[in-house]
């Protein structure tokens, strides 16, 4: 039987994935989707992958410092990351108007710096087509 | 692979960046040969308008992806009746070249008959 997490309990397991599309500190959904995508695997649920697009590739921008007493989205994102292996996706296209860049983009467009976080990758669109077709639920935080 | 999709179109063009970016999504998608639909409602229906000057505010022309669509296969666009009644648009507004505008009167019904929905 699942265990409960939260308000909800889906059962049987299923496939998910997750779109995100608002920035970490500017609207709620970030947060959302990700207490969403603890919820899920803490009730024994798959993430095939969660794709980052629009204002939501802020969350794998490296260099945001919020104040230690607020959430810090992109460590917490992260740390997910790490304990499930999950597939963090920023849309490149996305990302790249908005100053989200991998080490070999930044050189690419020979920019300064880099600052895509650890834990997340750069790819292109086709990766939320590909979750689409390949995921019993997609949802859909912000936007 | 597969699962017949629908995308909402929510969102007036220009004004966020969202209506853009998702008729981006849907092009890529297109272009992988999956099969999606579109569905303008709410605001969404002002991309459809044929009088766009995007330039005077130095922006592109999102009429111009609309224009590409049928290319890549989506000959059919979903639009919400009531979406247009309440913003007093014609039908004869939003003609778009290659594309059969179908009226919806009960978009709930359309949107529960897909296995998956992308919203922008």
């Amino acid at each position: 039987m699942p265990r409960s997490a939260g308000h909800f309990t889906i059962w049987p397991a299923m496939k998910f994935s997750l779109a995100v599309y608002s920035a970490p500190h500017s609207t709620q959904s970030a947060a959302s989707a990700l207490r969403f995508a603890k919820a899920l695997l803490s009730e024994g649920h798959e993430i095939y992958r969660i794709f980052f697009y629009c204002d939501g590739i802020q969350n794998g921008n490296s260099i945001a410092a919020p104040p230690q007493d607020e959430a810090d989205l992109t460590g917490e994102w992260q740390d997910l990351q790490r304990q499930y292996n999950l597939d963090l996706v920023i849309c490149i296209a996305a990302a790249q108007r908005r100053g989200v860049l991998s080490q070999r983009e930044a050189e690419r467009q020979e920019k300064l710096s880099a600052n895509l976080a650890e834990g997340f990758e750069l790819a292109g669109l086709g990766q939320l087509t590909d979750a689409v077709a390949n995921s019993e639920r997609l949802v859909t935080f912000g936007g | 692979m597969g699962n017949k999709t629908l995308a909402l179109c929510r969102t007036a063009p220009y004004g966020s960046a969202l209506a853009r970016e998702g008729l981006e999504a849907v092009l890529a998608s297109a272009a992988m040969e999956q099969e999606v639909d579109l569905l303008f409602i709410g605001d969404g229906i002002f991309q459809l308008l044929g009088n766009q000057s995007p330039e005077e505010i130095q922006q592109k022309s999102q009429r111009r992806n609309l224009l590409a669509l049928p290319m890549f296969g989506l000959e059919q666009f979903y639009v919400c009746a009531s979406s247009l009644a309440e913003r007093g648009v014609k039908p004869k507004l939003i003609e778009i070249p290659g594309v059969e505008i179908k009226t919806i009167e009960q978009p709930g019904a359309l949107i529960a008959s897909y296995q998956c929905v992308l919203s922008f």
